[in-house]
């Protein structure tokens, strides 16, 4: 049932769900961590206080999370074109991934980062730190227990997108699970993709909390 | 040391809160210099004003001749580098270890590693954690972690300690160990410190003069010894008669229809036999409900709640034998 072929299949679909995942977490996080420090910096009373940008890119990271993936995938396929080159495979299933990781991404940071105490910032402050020394000696580090599961939260994500890139010529575990699993009626396929979906999810988001509780050094 | 002219702070938002209404304040360098009131007296507002955390609405602070409102950015952090502040609950970095936090205004001064390490070694030694300095702070009593935030003001050696209700979060036991490392490091290092507080206790523990602050102004500002002893506003009375009678409230320690009396005694008087000499003289009878000796940072002082029972005029008369005889009389129940 399961040949040398079946497995290698699997093997590829499995690399190529990594690849789209990592890319796609690495580069929303580029983009998105900046953009959650600068959400939570320009809010009122904050170190960078600047009410319209923050209602701007609030608005902004509201509009990208509200629309669903699959929407968002299909409607960016002219950028993505643009961007790649093509619209189908690995390469371009990062691009809509991506985007849709950078609100979330921003969305969570700006979370993480609230939860600073402001007593710690104020006492930065006293000691005459500047915003860019607050943001990274003081919020950073002091959130990095919750930055870290905030990204193990998007991958986990991206891997739940990753499959319905599948659906659309994609690649990876999510596109094999489609074409086999289910156009050809091959549920032995359609069961061993979504055991290494489960296996993937339950290893990132293991790696997630050991790494978030060895940073973790709050009460 | 620091002046305040007539500085006014509001804050607006669902209710206007008139923080500071006019506050006029010199501290005199070298002093511990303590601010008493309530909360939600704009105590905080206050001491946040000096080091421009909260910035004035209007009138101007002066700190070591600089009029702090004038500065801004780069130059505000810099005179910030010369105020250490500690606050009420502690505010030291989680992710850092003891030695770290300590560090961590030297970092952002640019001292060298090497300095580093020797000034947070010091510092250390001065505050008792030397063998603390790997711990992070979720390993440390209450006391120890103000001890960090105590070494880690320090650091950039300044002139001025800012301290924000900085014992109330602890025990008795430790508030006295902390307030007692402050008063070294007052006599030690020359440092003016500004305390505020709502604890008489911790007043009159350390410091040399209070100001009474109360719904945004200052009532009054002078020596701890005569503020507490002969209170002259509305809002140092209403504040030390709770202190004074351990908890007791007129309500409670009276029994009967009795003239009730606060006295206290300063320094000598403190020795005199006043009260059998007025029962004597003026034919009343005297009921001592409570009494104390206690001590403002050196100087001795007693008090006592003295219920009266007489005619009127007898009491009246004996009022005035205990005024001219120095002692300082509140009639608790008229």
């Amino acid at each position: 049932m399961i040949n040398q072929a079946m497995l290698s299949m699997l093997w590829d679909a499995t690399l190529d769900t990594l690849i789209m995942v990592g890319s796609g977490t690495i580069l929303a996080t580029v983009v998105g961590l900046p953009a959650g420090i600068l959400l939570t910096t320009t809010a009122p009373n904050h170190i960078l206080e600047q009410p319209l940008l923050h209602r701007a890119l609030g608005g902004i990271v509201n509009i990208g999370r509200s629309i669903p993936f699959i929407i968002l995938m299909v409607a960016i396929i002219p950028f993505t074109r643009k961007l790649v080159g093509t619209s189908i495979g690995t390469a371009a299933a990062i691009v809509p991934l991506t985007v849709a990781a950078i609100p979330f991404v921003a969305r969570l940071v700006d979370g993480a980062l609230k939860e600073v105490d402001a007593g710690v910032i104020e006492a930065a402050e006293s000691m005459g730190a500047s915003p860019p020394q607050i943001i990274y000696k003081v919020m950073i580090p002091e959130a990095l227990p919750a930055l870290v599961l905030a990204v193990t939260l998007t991958a986990v994500n991206l891997i739940g997108y990753s499959a319905m890139a599948g659906s659309i010529g994609g690649g990876g575990l999510g596109d094999l699970a489609i074409r086999y699993g289910y156009q050809r009626f091959r549920g032995d396929i359609m069961l061993i993709t979504v055991i290494i979906l489960v296996i993937l999810v339950q290893g990132i988001q293991m790696l997630g909390d050991k790494i978030a509780h060895k940073l973790y050094h709050h009460n | 040391m620091i002046r305040f002219n007539n500085v006014t702070k509001t804050f607006s938002g669902k209710t206007t809160v008139h923080a500071l209404r006019g506050i006029d304040l010199a501290i005199p360098a070298g002093e511990i210099f303590g601010v008493i009131g309530q909360s939600g007296a704009g105590k905080s507002t206050l001491l946040r004003c000096i080091n421009m955390l909260e910035r004035p609405d209007s009138g101007e602070i002066f700190v070591d001749g600089i009029r702090m409102s004038d500065l801004d950015g780069k130059e505000l952090r810099a005179a910030r580098k010369k105020t250490g502040m500690i606050f009420q609950h502690f505010n030291l970095l989680n992710s850092r270890t003891v030695f770290q936090n300590i560090a961590f205004p030297l970092e952002l001064a640019g001292y060298s590693k090497k300095n580093i390490l020797e000034r947070v070694a010091s510092l250390a030694n001065l505050v008792g954690l030397t063998d603390k300095l790997k711990s992070y702070p979720r390993q440390l009593s209450g006391g120890q972690k103000q001890r960090v935030g105590i070494a880690r003001a320090l650091a950039t050696q300044p002139k001025l300690l800012l301290c924000d209700e900085a014992t109330s979060a602890l025990d008795p036991e430790t508030t006295t160990s902390v307030l007692n490392l402050l008063k070294t490091i007052n006599e030690r290092l020359k440092l003016t410190i500004v305390l505020i507080t709502h604890e008489m206790a911790v007043i009159q523990q350390i410091c040399d003069s209070v100001a009474v602050l109360d719904d945004g102004v200052v009532q009054e500002a002078g020596p701890v010894i005569d503020v507490f002893t002969r209170p002259k506003s509305e809002a140092s009375q209403r504040m030390l008669r709770g202190f004074l009678t351990s908890g007791l409230t007129p309500d409670q320690l009276q029994r009967s229809g009795n003239t009730l009396l606060k006295l206290t005694f300063v320094d000598e008087k403190a020795h005199q036999p006043i009260i059998s000499q007025m029962i004597r003289r003026h034919q009343i009878d005297a009921n001592i409900l409570f009494g104390s000796i206690d001590q403002m940072k050196t100087k001795p002082f007693g008090m006592l709640l003295v219920e009266l029972a007489g005619k009127n005029e007898q009491i009246a008369q004996a009022i005035e034998f205990l005024q001219e005889n120095q002692v300082e009389v509140e009639v608790l129940n008229r």
